[in-house]
């Protein structure tokens, strides 16, 4: 229950890339396939961030995350497919539905794009420990109360939710119902959150006290625990990925 | 002076700690609202919150957090929406501070406002990166009607944000405003810049 992150610890070339490098390359792989309109390009584009989660043996561990975006991607290919405004040629019939070939290809590009956001990311989180993301963020200037705001969501949600077992049993043998019709179901909905909202409300006032003493609010410059680790080959990485971020745009600009 | 203490970037270390805080009710919202099969989502009740407790900057902050941290743990898709939740705790921070909770009407006034400016800052998102669609089935299902019949693309994305907001939002709205009712007294003056006795 206290792992919230989708991290996979493998032992792969592109766990030991340097987070910020990662970040950049999440950020130019986006960006590249908006703004190329190419599909043969794009899908170039998709197809070397998908090498690149093989290299980092994490292939497998990206499926599940781009179902998660499974309806998104589906409705975009029905409603584009069927009804996309520039509609003309029809590409085939089902019965009396036509799908047309322009909405199509549309839709197709969307898709390989939205594809391409989810496994872009997925190289970033999948390899990558949020402690490790964190500090390097830290190192290069975030403020460490900010810091410190990311890395305890991800200790509070799990806390929460089992919380929210224990109230949801109690709440049960008070003999709440939620299960029924939407109007039972909705009932429930508040005695449900309540409590925990209140609870962990009151908790921030116990935290803020710690972290008080533990000196939060000191000024003067942070040292870390833990040692810089040290990436290697981050420079030419990062000139490469710029280059071709240049490269993206001049081609558009010309074409 | 009351503009100035809204828009203070002073936070307190209970405004720090307030911030997970919200993010946890925020998925709470949406972990109980996928329990109960609630056809919305709730998934912004800790944002409005925490604008309602700490004003709009604190909100934003946790907008931002929020869809951050739900990106790397669930849904990478949710970055895009980042901007969408950051708006909705500043719109609802401001409204929060004018005046706007102090009964149920307002608070439903709020809550169609809120769902009016997400849906406003949803459509440029939804045409930008997936020409229109957002996922919802509902929504979709209008989105497509309207695009049968040849309306223009912005406008029918734009209902699709509409009729899938709005309603998401006055709920939301309404019961972070129930629960912000509920309250003690000394939860809510710990995140309040106004009086100097509960300060940490």
């Amino acid at each position: 229950m206290n792992n919230m992150t989708l991290y996979v610890s493998r032992d792969s070339p592109v766990h030991r890339v340097d987070p910020m490098t990662k970040l950049l390359f999440v950020f130019i792989s986006i960006t590249s396939t908006y703004i190329l309109s190419d599909h043969l390009a794009v899908l170039g584009i998709l197809l070397f961030t998908f090498f690149i989660l093989l290299i980092g043996k994490v292939f497998k561990s990206i499926l599940p995350v781009i179902g998660v975006s499974f309806l998104l991607i589906a409705s975009i290919i029905i409603v584009q497919g069927f009804f996309h405004p520039d509609r003309a040629t029809v590409l085939f019939e089902i019965g009396p539905i036509a799908i047309y070939k322009e909405g199509f290809l549309i839709a197709f590009l969307i898709t390989l794009r939205v594809v391409n956001m989810v496994a872009a990311f997925g190289v970033l989180i999948l390899t990558t420990k949020p402690d490790d993301l964190v500090e390097a963020l830290l190192q290069k200037g975030l403020s460490p109360k900010f810091g410190y705001v990311l890395l305890s969501v991800l200790q509070i949600i799990p806390q929460m939710v089992a919380l929210t077992g224990k109230i949801t049993d109690a709440q049960r043998a008070r003999g709440m119902e939620t299960e029924g019709g939407i109007w039972m179901r909705f009932k429930s909905f508040l005695p449900l959150l309540g409590p925990v909202v209140l609870n962990s409300l009151t908790e921030t006032r116990e935290r803020s006290i710690a972290l008080e003493i533990r000196g939060f609010n000191a000024k003067g410059n942070r040292t870390f625990l833990y040692e810089r680790k040290n990436y290697r080959y981050s420079v030419p990485f990062r000139i490469a990925l710029i280059a071709f971020f240049l490269a993206v745009i001049a081609w558009r600009v010309i074409s | 002076m009351k503009k100035k203490r809204m828009w203070s970037l002073q936070f307190s270390t209970a405004a720090f700690v307030l911030i997970p805080a919200a993010v946890g009710i925020n998925f709470l919202g949406k972990l109980f609202a996928s329990v109960l099969k609630l056809p919305l989502w709730v998934d912004a009740i800790g944002t409005v919150l925490a604008s309602m407790l700490a004003g709009p900057i604190v909100g934003a902050i946790v907008g931002v957090v929020n869809n951050v941290v739900y990106g790397f743990t669930t849904d990478p898709v949710s970055f895009v929406y980042a901007i969408t939740q950051a708006v909705i705790g500043l719109v609802a921070g401001i409204m929060a501070y004018r005046g706007w909770i102090s009964n149920v009407g307002k608070a439903i006034v709020l809550g169609v406002v809120v769902g009016f400016i997400a849906a406003i800052v949803s459509t440029p998102l939804n045409i930008m990166f997936w020409e229109g669609t957002t996922g919802n089935v509902w929504g979709d299902a209008l989105f497509a009607t309207m695009l049968a019949k040849d309306m223009p693309l912005w406008l029918a994305s734009f209902a699709d944000s509409i009729v899938v907001d709005v309603p998401d939002k006055v709920v939301t709205v309404l019961l972070s405003f129930l629960i912000f009712k509920g309250l003690p007294k000394n939860v809510k003056l710990m995140y309040d810049n106004q009086g100097e006795i509960e300060r940490l």
